[in-house]
C-alpha cells in the first residue's frame, strides 16, 4: 500500500521536477520593500526570513561616514549565516546617501558603502559570486519629507534579494528503478 | 530638434567698430541704451499678431534682456519717439541728441510673402554716431521672441564683450511623483521659461543631464538595467546609448570638453571613484585619477586644458584642479566646509561649487588659484550651479526644507534675489547650454 502511494506520488512530481521553472526578473517598479507582483518564488518571504533572522536588513551610516558600526556588525555576521544557508539566493547590496550630500558624491558614497559591506559578507564566508553592489545616490529616501533628520536617516545599506532559490533537488535524473 | 535654422541669419553680425568691453569694466558708469519701438513698413496680419505689435513687444523684449545684465540700463520704448523704417539703418542721430542714451537700438519688423517675418535690429553708438553692430533673422512670426533674445545677445557681446544668454537653454530633470518612489524625466526650456520640451518620458531614473558644446546631443545617467551609468543620445532621443565599452560599471557625472570630442565621467569600483575619460562617441574609459578617496564632478575649464573635481582624498570633499591628462593635481579650496560640485565659468576666472558648511548647502564661487572664495546664495540646500554663456549668471537647484521639492533658480553676480525658473513642475540638476547655433 505504501509504495502504491510512493509511486502515485513520484508519478505526480516527476514532470515538475523535470521542467526546470521558469524564472522571470521582476520588475524594479514599485521599489524593494513594497510587495513584488508576477511569478515569483515567494521572493518576499525569504526578504521577511533574512529581516527576521538578521534583525534587520538594513545598516546605517554617520553622514560622509562609511565605518560599520558594532551594531551593523553584528547585523551583518547574522545576514552572512543567513546567506550561508541560503547559497542559491542572490543579494544586491544596494548604498544609499542622504539627501543632503551633492548628487554625484551621494553616488559614489552610496557605492563606497555598499563595498564596505560586501566586503564584510564575502570576509564573513558569504560566496562574491552570491553578491552584486549598486549605489542608488540620494534618489530613494526612506522618507518624503525633508528634514535634517530624516533626511540623515537615508544612509544606509540594504540587502536586497534578487534571486529566488534554484530548485534544491539536481538536474532531472533517471528515476530509479522501483521494486 | 533643432530650435533655430542658420539659413535663417539674413545679415551677418557686422564687425564691431567699437573696442568692447568698454563699459563692461566693474565700477564704470552703466551704459544707458534707448530702445523705441520697431517701426513696420506696412502693419499686416501674422499668426504672431499684427507687425506694428510684434515691433513694440520685440523692442519691450530686448529693453528687458538688455536691463538683466548689471551693466546695462535701458531707456523702455514708451518713452521715446517713434521712426521710419527707413530711418533703421540710417538713424537721425541729432534727433536722439537729448535722449540721455550713450546708445541706441533701432530696426523693423516686416511682414513676408511666405508668412514669416524679418526682423532686423541694429545698435548705434550715440557718442561716435557710429554703427556698434547688427542681426537680421526671418523667422515665423510666433517665433518673435527668439528674434528678440538673438538681437539682445548680439548687443549684449557688442557692449560687453561676451556673449548673452538670452537666447540660451537649460537642460534639467522634471521631477514627479513622490519623494520616495520620484518619476524623473529630462526636459528642456529657454532661460525665460518659453518652449518647454520633454526629451524622456519618465521610464527609469535619469540623472545629471549635460547639452554638448554644439547643441545636438546630451549625456546623462541612467538606472535603466538596475546600475547607474552614463548613456548619450541626440537631442531628439534618436541614438540612445551606453557611452562606456566593456563589463557594466556603476559610472556618473558626465561633463563634456569644450570641443566636444570627449566626455570626462566618474566610475566607483571597491568602494573608491576615480575620474575617467572617454570619447564622447564611446569606448574604453582611461583614468585620470588614481587616489583611493572619492574622486568626482568633473567639469572642463573653457580652453580645454583643465578639469576640476571634487576629491575627499583630503578627508572632506574639496575643489581640485588637474591638466585634463590628469597630471599636475592640486588642491584649490581650504576653506571651513565641504566643497563640491565645481563648475569652470565660461570666462575662466572662476569656479562654482556647492558648499556644505555650518548644516546649510550653498554656492559658493572661487577663483582657480584659490583667492577670492564667497557664496552667493543662502539657501537651506542650493547645489548644482552651471553658468549661464555670459559668465555673469548661474542657474542651481534648490530644495526645500519640509516638502523637499526642489526647482532650477537663476541668480546674477552682481547681486539680487534668486529667481525660480518659469517650468510647469519641479526640477533638478540643470545645465545651462551655451547660445543655441
Amino acid at each position: 500500500m505504501n509504495r502504491v502511494l510512493l509511486l502515485i506520488a513520484l508519478t505526480i512530481a516527476a514532470p515538475a521536477s523535470a521542467q526546470p521553472q521558469s524564472y522571470q526578473r521582476p520588475q524594479r517598479a514599485p521599489y524593494p520593500g513594497s510587495p513584488i507582483e508576477g511569478p515569483v518564488l515567494a521572493l518576499p518571504v525569504l526578504q521577511a526570513d533574512l529581516t527576521t533572522k538578521s534583525g534587520s536588513d538594513t545598516v546605517r551610516f554617520a553622514r560622509d561616514s562609511y565605518v560599520l558600526t558594532q551594531q551593523s556588525l553584528t547585523t551583518l555576521t547574522a545576514q552572512a549565516q543567513w546567506l550561508i544557508q541560503h547559497p542559491f539566493v542572490r543579494a544586491s547590496i544596494e548604498g544609499h546617501a542622504d539627501g543632503r550630500q551633492t548628487r554625484d558624491y551621494a553616488l559614489a558614497l552610496g557605492e563606497r558603502r555598499a563595498a564596505a559591506v560586501r566586503n564584510y559578507l564575502i570576509a564573513s564566508g558569504v560566496s562574491p559570486d552570491q553578491l552584486d553592489t549598486v549605489s542608488w545616490g540620494k534618489e530613494r529616501p526612506t522618507s518624503a519629507a525633508a528634514h535634517d533628520a530624516t533626511w540623515l536617516q537615508n544612509s544606509r545599506v540594504v540587502t536586497v534579494l534578487k534571486q529566488p532559490p534554484q530548485p534544491m533537488y539536481p538536474l532531472p535524473q533517471p528515476l530509479p528503478q522501483q521494486q | 530638434m533643432r530650435f533655430w535654422n542658420s539659413k535663417s541669419l539674413l545679415l551677418g553680425a557686422a564687425a564691431m567698430l567699437l573696442p568692447t568691453a568698454t563699459w563692461a569694466q566693474a565700477g564704470q558708469p552703466q551704459l544707458v541704451v534707448a530702445v523705441p519701438s520697431l517701426p513696420t513698413p506696412k502693419n499686416v496680419d501674422t499668426n504672431g499678431g499684427q507687425t506694428g505689435v510684434i515691433g513694440i513687444q520685440i523692442a519691450q523684449m530686448i529693453a528687458s534682456d538688455l536691463r538683466s545684465s548689471g551693466s546695462i540700463v535701458t531707456i523702455d520704448p514708451d518713452k521715446l519717439r517713434r521712426y521710419t523704417p527707413t530711418e533703421a539703418g540710417s538713424p537721425l542721430y541729432r534727433n536722439w541728441e537729448n535722449a540721455n542714451a550713450g546708445a541706441l537700438v533701432q530696426g523693423y519688423v516686416q511682414g513676408r510673402d511666405d508668412g514669416r517675418i524679418t526682423v532686423a535690429c541694429y545698435l548705434y553708438d550715440l557718442k561716435t554716431r557710429r554703427e556698434m553692430t547688427r542681426a537680421g533673422f526671418a523667422v515665423g512670426a510666433e517665433d518673435w521672441r527668439r528674434a528678440a533674445h538673438r538681437c539682445a545677445d548680439t548687443f549684449h557681446k557688442a557692449i560687453t564683450g561676451l556673449p548673452g544668454h538670452f537666447d540660451s537653454r537649460i537642460l534639467y530633470v522634471a521631477e514627479t511623483g513622490s519623494r520616495t518612489s520620484p518619476v524623473k524625466r529630462l526636459a528642456i526650456v529657454n532661460w525665460d521659461g518659453s518652449n518647454h520640451n520633454y526629451l524622456t518620458q519618465g521610464e527609469g531614473t535619469v540623472l545629471s543631464p549635460r547639452l554638448s558644446p554644439d547643441g545636438q546631443r546630451v549625456a546623462y545617467v541612467s538606472f535603466a538595467g538596475g546600475m547607474p551609468h552614463v548613456r548619450v543620445m541626440d537631442l531628439d532621443g534618436s541614438n540612445d546609448r551606453a557611452l562606456i565599452a566593456g563589463p557594466p560599471a556603476i559610472s556618473f557625472a558626465p561633463a563634456f570638453s569644450p570641443d566636444g570630442r570627449k566626455i570626462a565621467i566618474s566610475i566607483a569600483r571597491e568602494g573608491n571613484a576615480d575620474i575617467y575619460v572617454v570619447p564622447s562617441t564611446g569606448g574604453f574609459p582611461q583614468r585620470l585619477t588614481t587616489t583611493p578617496g572619492i574622486d568626482t564632478a568633473p567639469s572642463y575649464s573653457p580652453d580645454g586644458r583643465s578639469i576640476a573635481f571634487e576629491s575627499d582624498r583630503g578627508g572632506r570633499q574639496q575643489i581640485y584642479v588637474m591638466n585634463a591628462d590628469g597630471s599636475g593635481q592640486r588642491r584649490v579650496t581650504f576653506s571651513a566646509g565641504s566643497h563640491g560640485s565645481p563648475a569652470w565659468s565660461p570666462k575662466g576666472d572662476l569656479i562654482a561649487f556647492s558648499l556644505w558648511n555650518g548644516g546649510m548647502l550653498n554656492i559658493g564661487i572661487v577663483a582657480p588659484d584659490g583667492s577670492g572664495e564667497k557664496t552667493v546664495t543662502n539657501g537651506w540646500q542650493d547645489e548644482r550651479a552651471s553658468w549661464a554663456p555670459d559668465g555673469e549668471f548661474i542657474v542651481f537647484q534648490r530644495t526645500q526644507q519640509g516638502s523637499g521639492l526642489a526647482w532650477p533658480y537663476t541668480v546674477s553676480l552682481s547681486g539680487g534675489e534668486p529667481k525660480r525658473l518659469a517650468i510647469p513642475q519641479p526640477g533638478s540638476d540643470p545645465d545651462w547650454s551655451g547660445v543655441s547655433q
